[in-house]
């Protein structure tokens, strides 16, 4: 499984031998863990008892604390403080009304668990319950006092349980439970709390993405959470409306920082068939966002010739010509008439090709020119290569073959290819 | 406590510029004793920064001659000068020089601790200042693009230039390995203008912003050097942070690491003396001891005596203005990509060719114009300082303030007033380090717009000097942090 | 057919007996510190040892019945297995319990002692989010391609992969396709060799390698490798043993193996073994972990490096015990 956790990533080999003096420490250190973790054991053992009363529950809640802040990749521990932290949370506005348990905030099926956090695991008293059948002012005014308490509370532990996880992450960035507890406590907001408080959350942890996306411009791990937190903003859940513009502006700005950054523009074309289509682009617009989309990889390929990462956003661009209707409705112009799409295609092999004058050994221009040669002849009807294609497509094969011996396998492959469905002879 | 003449010092340091006080820094954990003295009533020498008081007490003393690297000095408020704030609301630095990242100088005040007690600043974008092609236009300023996402962004440089950039850009990063090696290496004592225009196939105007990169008072550097100087530049990007190459220490540059220096010096055990200056040097001894009669009245025995040479006159001269302006001059102080800093420095560079003199004729040289912002501690946050400088010549003095008027001028700096100007010349020193008969002398600092590691050499010579047979390299400016090692120090005691 | 590893300098060599020997020592090292905080690993452990013992040649290093006990030792009342006693059942140490009883060909015990096969196979169809047809990790956690990889394998093995709806789980895989042919955590994420592995097998075990722009991915994979011979998992990153797995595997599934140098591949792993104690890390010179020690030892099996026991690329277990479960 492509579990990452305990293994060993970048830590340099060392032959070191522990000391006498060294092991007895890390006898120590063992015998404090498994104190600790026997005690948790023992008192969740019996799942009825353990979290039978705010009380047994905190205390559960506290070894928690401690055991996580020892080893954060515990998966079994974060359970058990889920567990515990339901029990303690109040049941707030909404779970009076019934919908503390709600599903649909969740992205996941899972949370089989839901009866620990059900108005009978309320606060100390029954009061909170019992107002409901009352209807009097007062009683209304009580009620209204009582909720402000109980979100205040409900925020404040809220609150606390995110900050927990933060010396925690900034230890492990990459451990996978600790990002996901803070995901079951930012989900629990939306269910507990009022939705401009929940947002408020949600909104301080969308900071948090960005932040760890300065640190770690490529962190696979943020990209995906932050994917993640807008997809909540957005949502109806948490009041909110598209935030498309602005992750587009943030692909930009992650570019501008740094061109390799890969990440950033695969966001972009993620972004960019529901960007056009909130904008209400019409045929115009959508050619001309396309045309500046060309603009810009022309002008970083023309500093980078020889990034990936460029030339797959490239592709991209490219695939929005070469994929015609009717199934093309997610590209940037899907409308584009066939003499356009070859326009545009004879025009872009004219300026990859300008790249060869000032980088005459980067292999990846001559794949690209190889690509956008056979595109066009699919393009125009299927034809097959004229003489002066099929030079060019030989000598630019012959490059990638000097150039990159590495994958001469894939090479023969696509000559072998070339000469049966293209017609061209070695 | 022992009196000054009774103690047998070990070394005395006269003069608390930049080179004695590192020096200062390099003994402070050595238990040798030491005495540090200056001629002047402020620490930093050549190095200093000031007040409004002082620096007007600086140019009256100068006639006094105190300092032989300074000479013709004015300062002038402008009239009624309501912006001005009180005096200690400024701090103008006489070497606002800025540091590389991947300077030695930081990495020795970081081996040595000294770094904890400095607050370090961004130096933000290189300018090129453009003349109006009509006098109906302003003059403009362009931003130097010096990384590859800068080029990307660029507008200033067309398509084919920018790939000319980036292949300079990656070959400099090299150029001392092969191939890159075997092509400037017949070049090296050309001038590098040359080499971009053969071999880059450069045009004059991408010439420049790669000179401008290099700083070069004469502009007319080296191949050979001038390839080392952007590479420092180069590969300092990025180094503390996105965005930036080089970094400036806060209240007044170079001063601010004299002061911290001195200090720990002090922290060490040294003693300072300001306003002392060595009225008479004897031998004594056989040559083994000096003995110091100081203008304090004191005498003092030394076995060694490092000093400066405070005789002017040799190497480079250049002129320097100091503007105080009445405008914080925001769009100068932009962090260019996400996550960097504020910048508190930018540079503009009037190339050679973009100034005319009095007379009519073209400038033969460059010149630079520092911008600080407030963030600096060297004046108010609504007000900048500017600091121009340029090599010496006949026509340097107005040439700075035709200069200073024509950034004055342009959009981004348009509605400013100069409040104060101070202008001065100064001639440079040389890293040379002559020791004879107990007495060390040190040449004094090259004059560079950014840091110069040649700096250092002598100040690590003067160490070897003092510590002798104790001398072991890898020791030098290499301190454990005095926090860990407090409670040790106590239970010693 | 052979593969030619004749550039490979003399001194880089399989080191089979350190490797095993590091393997074996793995649950001797309990007055390590590190050997507690990595219980939750337990029993990926000894599915990622026992399986570079099964291609190292040495299936029997480690004592069967005591790795049966101990795997069933680990499952819950409700199917699902946990990392170690104590710990909560989770989709990732219940797969590695079916392959390590797929390994020891010890599905019987499972009937026997254990809480028997349909038990676990509703445990895991249960963690399916019937909606959009992918998985979750376990009653409280996120959903992952590699959750519904780790289902399809287990299911399979266990002959009971009609208990989810497949075709759901299929259209789930289809919609993290990206333009470049490879496949993210998610819709919407970036190709990722770890997940495109996930992806690819999936569809594989599924029958429906019809849906992957082979041509495509293939050009994505092949280009993972970079100068040195190793393999990184996303464009301008940096090489580490555990792509020789995920990008190999990948690119054998589709048939693509000759698209990248074996043998610069095989070297680069074999730099990264530590010859004395053995064990492989993610570069050369680095701390080695079971974990990478697996994925080396499966990445040079499948490169058909000499010494190894063939491995399967889609189950990541040797050949040999996929063809006795499913009789091929």
């Amino acid at each position: 499984m492509a579990n990452q956790g305990g293994s060993q990533h970048g830590i340099a080999r060392t032959s070191r031998v522990r000391t006498e003096a060294q092991r007895q420490r890390d006898l120590e250190r063992i015998a404090s863990y498994r104190v600790l973790e026997d005690d948790l054991r023992a008192r969740v053992k019996n799942p009825r008892t353990a979290y039978a009363d705010r009380a047994s529950a905190q205390h559960v809640f506290d070894l928690t604390t401690r055991l996580l802040r020892l080893n954060p990749e515990y998966y079994t521990v974060w359970n058990i403080r889920r567990r515990a932290l339901l029990v303690l949370l109040p049941a707030g506005p909404k779970a009076r009304r019934g919908d503390c348990c709600d599903r649909s905030s969740c992205s996941c099926l899972g949370e089989t668990q839901p009866s620990h956090g059900c108005p009978k695991a309320g606060r100390s008293g029954t009061t909170a319950d019992d107002a409901g059948d009352h209807t009097s002012e007062e009683n209304d005014e009580e009620k209204k006092q009582d909720d402000e308490e109980t979100e205040k509370q409900t925020r404040t532990m809220l609150q606390t349980e995110l900050e927990f996880t933060i010396p925690l992450l900034i230890e492990s960035p990459k451990c996978y439970w600790i990002w996901s507890y803070r995901l079951w406590i930012l989900r629990q907001s939306i269910s507990r709390l009022p939705v401009p408080v929940a947002r408020g959350i949600w909104q301080a942890e969308l900071a948090l993405a960005s932040k760890m996306l300065t640190k770690d411009r490529r962190n696979f791990h943020a990209w995906g959470y932050r994917r993640h937190v807008v997809a909540q903003l957005e949502s109806d859940a948490l009041g909110g409306g598209s935030m498309v513009e602005a992750e587009f502006q943030y692909t930009e700005d992650k570019i501008r920082a740094d061109l390799s950054n890969f990440s950033a523009w695969h966001s972009r074309s993620k972004l960019i068939p529901r960007l056009l289509e909130e904008r209400g682009a019409d045929e115009k617009a959508r050619r001309e966002f396309f045309e500046a989309e060309l603009d810009k990889i022309h002008n970083a390929l023309n500093v980078g010739p020889e990034d990936q990462s460029l030339w797959y956003y490239h592709q991209y661009l490219m695939l929005n010509l070469t994929t015609l209707p009717p199934n093309n409705e997610h590209t940037i112009t899907p409308t584009l008439p066939i003499e356009d799409r070859i326009a545009f295609l004879r025009n872009e092999l004219a300026e990859i090709r300008d790249l060869l004058e000032d980088y005459d050994n980067v292999k990846l221009i001559y794949e690209a020119l190889i690509d956008l040669t056979l595109d066009l002849c699919r393009l125009e009807g299927k034809r097959k290569p004229d003489e002066e294609e099929k030079e060019n497509l030989r000598e630019w094969l012959g490059k990638m073959k000097e150039l990159d011996p590495m994958r001469m396998g894939r090479w023969r492959d696509f000559e072998e290819g070339l000469r049966r469905e293209w017609g061209v002879e070695a | 406590m022992e009196s000054l003449s009774d103690t047998l010092w070990d070394v005395v340091i006269c003069g608390t510029g930049l080179q004695q006080s590192l020096l200062a820094l390099a003994l402070s954990r050595s238990k040798k004793k030491i005495l540090h003295i200056d001629p002047n009533d402020f620490y930093g020498g050549s190095e200093a920064a000031f007040s409004l008081q002082d620096a007007e007490s600086w140019v009256k003393g100068l006639t006094g001659g105190f300092n032989g690297f300074f000479k013709s000095a004015t300062l002038v408020k402008s009239e009624g000068t309501t912006g001005l704030g009180p005096s200690r609301a400024y701090y103008l630095a006489l070497a606002p020089t800025f540091i590389h990242s991947r300077s030695a100088l930081l990495s020795q005040l970081v081996s040595s601790q000294a770094y904890r007690q400095v607050e370090f600043l961004a130096v933000g974008s290189f300018f090129i200042f453009k003349p109006a092609q009509d006098p109906c236009f302003r003059p403009t300023l362009t931003r130097i693009p010096s990384t590859r996402e800068d080029i990307f962004s660029s507008t200033a440089v067309s398509t084919k230039a920018k790939r000319m950039l980036m292949k300079f850009l990656k070959f400099v990063l090299d150029y001392e390995e092969s191939p890159q090696l075997e092509q400037w290496r017949s070049h090296a004592d050309a001038p590098l203008t040359e080499f971009l225009g053969e071999v880059f196939k450069m045009d004059a105007e991408l010439q420049t912003y790669v000179l401008t990169l290099t700083l070069s008072l004469d502009g007319n550097i080296s191949t050979k050097d001038g390839l080392a100087t952007i590479r420092r530049h180069l590969s300092s990007m990025g180094v503390y942070g996105p965005g930036f190459a080089a970094i400036y220490p806060k209240w007044g540059g170079l001063s601010e690491i004299a002061q911290v220096s001195c200090r720990a010096g002090a922290v060490g055990g040294a003693v300072y003396m300001l306003g002392s200056s060595i009225k008479e040097i004897e031998t004594v001894q056989e040559d083994k001891l000096l003995r110091l009669s100081l203008s304090s009245g004191d005498t003092v025995r030394t076995r060694l005596l490092v000093r400066a040479n405070d005789s002017s006159g040799f190497g480079l001269s250049i002129s320097r203005l100091v503007a105080v302006v009445d405008s914080p001059l925001t769009s100068f102080f932009q962090p260019t990509v996400e996550g960097a800093p504020r910048p508190a420095v930018a540079v503009v560079a009037f190339p050679t060719g973009s100034l005319t003199t009095p007379a009519g004729a073209t400038y033969q040289y460059p010149v630079y114009l520092s911008a600080h912002s407030g963030e600096t501690g060297e004046c108010p946050n609504d007000q900048s300082v500017l600091y121009l400088t340029t090599l010496s010549t006949p026509d340097s003095n107005e040439i700075l303030q035709k200069a200073l008027d024509a950034f004055l001028s342009t959009e981004e700096a348009q509605t400013s007033h100069i409040l104060l100007r101070l202008q001065y010349e100064q001639s440079g020193g040389s890293t040379d380090l002559c020791a004879e008969n107990c007495v060390i002398t040190l040449s004094g600092t090259p004059l560079s717009l950014a840091f110069d590691d040649s700096t250092l050499d002598p100040v690590k010579e003067a160490w070897k000097h003092v510590m002798g047979e104790g001398a072991v390299e890898s020791e030098y400016m290499n301190f454990p942090d005095r926090e860990g090692e407090a409670d040790e120090d106590e239970a010693n005691e | 057919m052979s593969e030619d590893f004749s550039d490979i300098p003399e001194e880089l060599y399989l080191a089979t007996e350190a490797h095993v020997k590091y393997i074996q020592s793995l649950d001797t090292r309990k007055d390590e510190y590190d050997y507690w905080l990595t219980e939750h690993l337990r029993l990926n452990g000894l599915y990622w040892g026992l399986t570079a013992l099964h291609l190292l040649g040495h299936p029997d290093a480690l004592p069967r019945a005591d790795a049966i006990d101990f795997v069933l030792s680990c499952q819950h009342e409700n199917g699902g297995f946990g990392a170690a006693p104590g710990h909560d059942a989770h989709m990732l140490s219940t797969v590695s319990a079916v392959q390590i009883l797929a390994m020891l060909d010890a599905f019987d015990e499972l009937e026997k002692r254990g809480k028997g096969k349909e038990q676990v196979g509703k445990y895991i169809a249960s963690l399916q989010n019937r909606q959009t047809g992918t998985f979750a990790g376990d009653e409280w956690g996120e959903e992952d391609t590699r959750f519904l990889y780790g289902a399809f394998n287990a299911l399979s093995l266990l002959g009971l992969l009609h208990l989810v709806d497949v075709d759901k789980a299929v259209e789930h895989i289809a919609a993290c396709a990206n333009f470049d042919g490879g496949y993210g955590v998610s819709p919407g994420a970036e190709s990722h060799a770890g997940q495109i592995f996930t992806c690819v097998a999936a569809l594989t075990i599924a029958g429906r390698q019809d849906l992957i722009d082979k041509e495509r991915l293939g050009r994505w994979l092949s280009e993972r490798q970079i100068a040195g011979g190793g393999l990184n998992g996303r464009p301008e990153k940096k090489e580490d043993v555990c792509y020789s797995w995920w990008v190999l595997s990948s690119l054998e599934m589709i048939g693509k193996t000759h698209w990248i140098n074996k043998s610069q591949l095989a070297a680069f792993i074999l730099r990264c073994q530590d010859m004395e104690k053995g064990g492989i890390s993610d570069r050369p010179g680095n701390m080695v972990d079971v974990w990478h020690t697996v994925f080396g030892i499966a990445g040079l099996s499948l490169l058909k490096y000499p010494g190894l026991q063939p491995v399967n690329e889609v189950y990541c277990m040797p050949k040999s015990t996929i063809s006795r479960i499913f009789g091929r």
